[in-house]
């Protein structure tokens, strides 16, 4: 009698557990329609291929870099392991991630996280560090730059988080329950739009224009964990307009690639060479590259890639150029689609918010 | 440590776990351990009130223990005469009588000093500053200790038992430090007495699913009423009763009807997780609600609502004041001028007016809570008089007699009590405005202008809270006739889980609290 009595304690735990599960599926957020950034992250467990290089950051880089003209130009296999205000400490979890799964031969990491330590907005750690695989990684993500009130029960279990999105609940929650959507260009943030640089604020002059010590602790982590894996790692700061970055931080990242003998590509003061336009290659007023600038940085930064031992052209791999080929056709459609959508309408109505 | 977070939760089935894994002489000495560890949570100056509290008032029950059975030893011992012993024991609970007043005075000089300091300071600015003497008075931002008027009347209660000779005092003090710090029940009470606890709190509790499964149930209620419905309302009540500028008309009444849910949900759901979780580890606290909202008077209300914190005050503070010297003085005073039916009720109100005062004061430090009391007071004492002329309107009309006129009196006094909350959040000049203002111009259609959308509830929202208050309202009928947990229990178990599981996927999913949550405090922590 008794046992049975366990045997359907059991039974019912376990039914509990399902559906619990499977509301928890509901209810979190599947970033398929404003907002996709939050679903990038864990894009990158569905490659199946290895990659060379991998780039490591915020939007700096998965809006600025395009993977597919980095293989179309020079036969390089790139993913961007990027999310929005991406923190250094969680880039360098995504490395100690993806080093799980591959061990690339370049990694290039986009400085401007430097300038921020801690996170000021819970939504940015979710869609960073929700997307991450369950690892001793992501735990040490969490530990490490989880808001005040932020748990870590909530990023266990989700729901406890998202459980109040009963009442937000589309169409897109139903429709990508079991599978989610691609939405991402290894892990490239494409946009078609075109909207020029407009003003921006003065430059401010800063009390202290030093880094948080613990950025500077993550980075050289980052380095000796390249270092350890053989990995080349280069710093890189994409060209931008705005937030404002200061030459004072230009040259201590600068002092510190030269004192420990790494690359450090500061795309500012190379707009002109790289032929960045930003009154066509930006579709937020120059915040953000769209396509047509990703395009043209891919290009100058894949003939700096190229010369990293290890990163060859692998477009002679036939398994590898099959899988790039179908990339490829899905980069053009999308980005077809989103042409003919902005000739048209001049908006890309995905991303239009009617504001 | 809120109830109301994810480390209590994780503090508690840790707890469980290691209560009933180490051997039963040491549970209770567990419970004190995590007790004074939930008190640590806040800080040490959490802790040192209570400590100051449990060794005063152990050593002064102690001591006043000691006098009796030293007193008794010595009358044997001298064979004295009648009228020897009268005089001797009279100078005995004289000495005693000092004893407990050097607690009384201690303790509640420190609850005094720290929960009521600025409300006297601010009021002596006040009069200074219409004496022309501004800014002289500083306020203080002294640290009030986690229910510490529970602690210090539950100690009191003791102290003032044991004088009374109404049991003996403990002589283990760290018995008694469980007794005063017992954790579920520092948060919201209910204010225990000694001889209710002490069998509870230091008896071997072995293993019992039953119990523990129970204690969960309630726990999981308590959480429906708080997050589910307190949570969902609480903040468009506080902007209805905060803004009454804005808010006045039908507002005023939503106001009223919608801050006395608010009230209880939050405040029964609390006493519900205290009973719950002090169940889970086999202990039964006394219950501090019996389904106020059936009451069919204001004083029937007062019985069946916090009814630990009435209770103490009739003990405590009724009794004792309305049989004092002073009063009995008065009465005799009222007696001679006005006749003996006069005199006869001059205890009552002394009583009365003490009790309702200190029950102001005891809900806060404002003149607004004392208002509050006395409004209540007066209510009280109106129906008293009145008690006469209710029989005579009973007796005269027969339809006073049926069934519906039950619900009329049932909702004329859930009405009643709502519109003397009204002393408690708006100004006492307000209160008169506001009510006025809502018999004056109040109209169905001011819930369509606009106002209502600004109080942050959409439709997902008032439906939830309109299902969770008829959830509450269907409970508490059904339970009428006896627990709604032990009517379960006449089900199978796929059953009663899937009662318990659809409860919890509720708490889980309408619940109101997680990322952006105010992990608001229960109304009732802040004493």
């Amino acid at each position: 009698m008794k046992k049975k009595i366990w045997i359907t304690l059991l039974l019912l735990l376990m039914g509990s557990g399902v559906i619990l599960a499977g509301i928890q599926r509901l209810l979190i957020p599947k970033y398929m329609g404003q907002v996709v950034e939050g679903a990038f992250i864990h894009e990158y467990y569905q490659e199946d291929t290895p990659h060379d290089v991998l780039f490591l950051g915020d939007c700096e880089v998965y809006e600025n870099i395009s993977p597919v003209t980095l293989w179309r130009e020079y036969g390089i296999t790139s993913y961007i392991r990027g999310s929005a205000q991406q923190l250094i400490a969680q880039s360098y979890y995504l490395l100690e991630d993806t080093l799980r799964y591959e061990t690339p031969k370049a990694v290039v990491f986009n400085v401007s996280a430097m300038q921020q330590y801690e996170q000021e907005n819970e939504t940015y750690n979710r869609m960073t560090m929700d997307g991450m695989k369950w690892s001793s990684s992501k735990w040490n993500a969490i530990r490490a730059t989880a808001m005040e009130d932020e748990h870590m029960i909530e990023y266990i279990f989700p729901l406890l988080r998202f459980h109040s999105r009963f009442k937000e609940l589309e169409a897109d929650d139903l429709t990508y329950y079991f599978s989610p959507g691609k939405v991402s260009h290894n892990g490239y943030y494409m946009r078609a739009d075109v909207r020029p640089a407009g003003d921006f604020p003065t430059e401010r002059r800063r009390a202290d224009y030093s880094f948080d010590p613990r950025a500077w602790e993550y980075l050289e982590r980052m380095r000796l964990l390249c270092e350890e894996k053989g990995i080349t790692l280069v710093l890189m700061k994409a060209p931008s307009l705005y937030p404002t970055w200061y030459e004072q931080w230009d040259s201590q990242i600068a002092a510190y690639a030269q004192e420990k003998g790494l690359v450090y590509i500061n795309g500012i003061s190379r707009i002109e060479d790289i032929g960045i336009d930003f009154s066509q290659d930006t579709y937020d007023g120059g915040l953000h590259m769209n396509v047509y600038g990703a395009e043209k940085l891919s290009r100058y930064f894949g003939s700096i890639l190229q010369e990293i031992p290890g990163v060859e052209d692998r477009r002679n791999d036939k398994a590898l150029a099959a899988v790039w080929e179908e990339k490829g056709q899905f980069y053009d459609t999308k980005k077809a689609e989103q042409e003919a959508e902005f000739a048209e309408l001049g908006y890309i109505s995905q991303f239009y918010s009617g504001e | 440590m809120l109830l109301v977070s994810y480390e209590f939760a994780a503090f508690l089935i840790l707890l469980l776990a290691v209560y009933y894994l180490v051997p039963v002489r040491f549970r209770w000495m567990l419970l004190l351990a995590a007790s004074y560890l939930f008190y640590l949570t806040g800080g040490m100056f959490y802790v040192l009130y209570p400590l100051i509290t449990t060794v005063t008032t152990w050593f002064l029950a102690r001591r006043i223990g000691a006098v009796t059975r030293e007193s008794k030893a010595y009358i044997k011992a001298q064979g004295m005469d009648r009228e020897q012993k009268k005089e001797y024991n009279r100078q005995v609970k004289k000495r005693q009588c000092r004893l407990m007043q050097l607690g009384l005075v201690l303790n509640f000089g420190i609850l005094a000093v720290l929960k009521y300091a600025n409300f006297v300071l601010e009021n002596m600015g006040i009069l200074l500053g219409a004496a022309g003497i501004e800014g002289v008075v500083p306020s203080v931002g002294w640290i009030l200790p986690l229910g510490i008027s529970y602690y210090t009347f539950q100690s009191m209660g003791y102290l003032i038992d044991v004088y009374y000779r109404k049991y003996e005092p403990e002589e283990n003090l760290a018995k008694f430090a469980l007794f005063v710090s017992f954790f579920p029940q520092v948060t919201a009470g209910p204010i225990s007495r000694f001889d209710q606890l002490k069998e509870q709190l230091f008896a071997p509790h072995e293993w019992d699913f039953c119990q523990v499964k129970r204690g969960a149930e309630r726990m999981l209620w308590g959480y429906f009423k708080k997050l589910v419905i307190a949570d969902r309302i609480g903040p468009a009540v506080a902007m209805i009763i905060i803004d009454p500028g804005t808010y006045d008309g039908i507002y005023v009444f939503l106001g009223m009807v919608g801050y006395t849910i608010w009230m209880y949900a939050d405040f029964a759901g609390g006493i519900d997780i205290v009973i719950g979780a002090a169940q889970m580890f086999g202990i039964r606290l006394p219950e501090n609600f019996d389904r106020p909202f059936f009451s069919k008077s204001l004083g029937e209300f007062w019985r069946r609502w916090h009814m630990s914190l009435m209770l103490w005050l009739r003990e405590y503070i009724f009794f004792p004041v309305s049989m004092s010297r002073f009063t009995r003085r008065m009465s005799e005073l009222v007696q001679k001028h006005f006749g003996k039916k006069a005199g006869m009720k001059v205890p009552v109100y002394v009583g009365s007016i003490v009790v309702w005062l200190t029950a102001g004061i005891w809900h806060g430090a404002s003149w607004r809570f004392v208002a509050w009391g006395m409004a209540n007071c007066i209510v009280m004492l109106i129906s008293q008089e009145l008690v006469g002329c209710y029989r005579a309107y009973h007796k005269k009309f027969a339809f006073t007699n049926h069934p519906r006129y039950r619900y009329f009196e049932i909702v004329r006094t859930f009405l009643l009590f709502a519109c003397l909350e009204m002393f408690e959040y708006y100004s006492f000049k307000n209160v008169f405005v506001m009510f006025g203002n809502l018999v004056t111009t109040a109209s169905l259609s001011q819930l369509w202008d606009g106002r209502f959308v600004q109080l942050g509830l959409d439709a997902a929202d008032c439906g939830i809270a309109a299902f969770g208050i008829l959830l509450m309202f269907v409970v508490s009928l059904s339970q009428r006739s006896g627990s709604v947990r032990e009517k379960l229990e006449r089900y199978s178990l796929p059953v009663q889980y899937a009662a318990f599981f659809g409860m919890f996927l509720i708490v889980l999913v309408a619940g109101v609290y997680g990322h952006g949550y105010d992990a608001s405090q229960f109304v009732y922590n802040q004493f």
